[in-house]
């Protein structure tokens, strides 16, 4: 019904990219367009999922978090005064309700990759799949042993393309010029983990 | 001696591994646009239901029936899932007991509803497989909506 009435406009964020975008996209959502709240989450949730993954949560519970975050925003929608915040709003509900899961799940806290392999899940997880070679085992796994702060800041960075320090840095509420040596430690870490792994 | 990789091959390897090894489940947009597509939220209060840990356990996740909790503030909303060809039958418990509401949405195929009964018992027969969200629109507090993520049943 409204979607014909819609589609023949124009859409506000067409043509915009990134942080733009998406800000355009909460404004309309505010007003409630169904469709720019569909944009949101058909490119936002790698977003959510990455960090709910980074957070210590397995493949089930990572899904039912980023299904949580948006119906949380569905609520919170007109809540959000700062259409451009979107980002870190996730990010910072991500993280807080990952926490959640995990404290229910009480024994599950320390959920070491090794776990997380060996939970029952329906969806045919591709870190079960051999991996390529040794070298990517032992990297995947050393990567598994890195802080959660270190996984979520190289997940976001793959995620935001090498360039986009600004929008990761804010995202993660961290200033612009910081992001740059933090990853640099974080890989570093990366790299010893890799090396001691490997040498053992 | 093992060599040093330098930061950005580093880099392209992990990208490389998470791009490969970790991406998001096929289908999750689709099921989160699915739970967001919800009728008549402007007047209600949502609040988002949990499932509880049990349920991989109870293998409902692949598909199997099973009993299934989820559960939000004081509500907790058991609900059990019985295969009946095709379709499946669907038998909840409230607690608190109260004439709810009870919507269970499935994806493509529209929703049934149904109202608990005083005890907090509700049952729906004959609904369709598929990623299913539920909704309890609460009794004494006509606002007040709960919603599960979805479940593939």
């Amino acid at each position: 019904m409204t979607e014909l009435q819609t589609a023949s406009m124009a859409k506000p964020w067409e043509g915009l990219e990134g942080r733009d975008r998406h800000a355009a996209c909460m404004i309309a959502a505010q007003a409630g367009d169904r469709s720019a709240f569909d944009v949101l989450v058909a490119e936002l949730s790698p977003l959510v999922w990455h960090v709910a993954r980074s957070n210590g949560l397995d493949r089930t519970s990572a899904e039912d978090v980023v299904q949580t975050v948006w119906l949380a925003l569905l609520r919170h929608i007109d809540r959000l005064a700062e259409p451009r915040a979107l980002a870190g709003w996730l990010i910072t509900t991500t993280r807080r309700e990952a926490q959640r899961v995990q404290i229910r799940g009480a024994g599950q806290v320390e959920l070491s990759s090794e776990v997380a392999e060996q939970m029952p899940t329906s969806d045919p997880s591709p870190e079960h799949e051999v991996l390529r070679d040794e070298r990517d085992r032992q990297l995947w796994a050393a990567f598994h042993k890195l802080t959660q702060r270190c996984q979520e800041l190289l997940r976001l960075t793959v995620l935001a393309g090498r360039a986009e320090y600004r929008a990761v840095a804010e995202a993660l509420h961290m200033p612009h010029g910081s992001i740059g040596p933090t990853r640099g430690r974080c890989l570093n870490n990366l790299r010893a983990l890799y090396n001691g792994d490997s040498g053992s | 001696m093992r060599t040093h990789i330098p930061d950005d091959e580093l880099m392209t390897q992990v990208a490389r591994l998470v791009h490969e090894l970790d991406p998001m489940p096929p289908g999750l947009v689709e099921r989160a646009q699915f739970a967001v597509a919800i009728d008549d939220i402007d007047d209600i209060d949502l609040e988002v239901a949990r499932w509880s840990d049990n349920r991989t356990l109870a293998g409902v996740r692949g598909g199997l029936p099973g009993t299934i909790t989820f559960f939000v503030g004081d509500l907790t909303v058991m609900v059990n899932v019985t295969r009946t060809g095709e379709r499946q039958r669907i038998d909840g418990w409230l607690v608190p007991a109260g004439a709810h509401g009870v919507e269970v949405r499935v994806a493509d195929h529209g929703s049934s509803t149904t109202t608990a009964d005083e005890g907090g018992r509700f049952v729906l027969t004959e609904v369709p497989r598929g990623t299913t969200q539920l909704l309890v629109r609460m009794h004494a507090e006509q606002s007040r909506t709960v919603v599960t993520p979805t479940v593939d049943l």
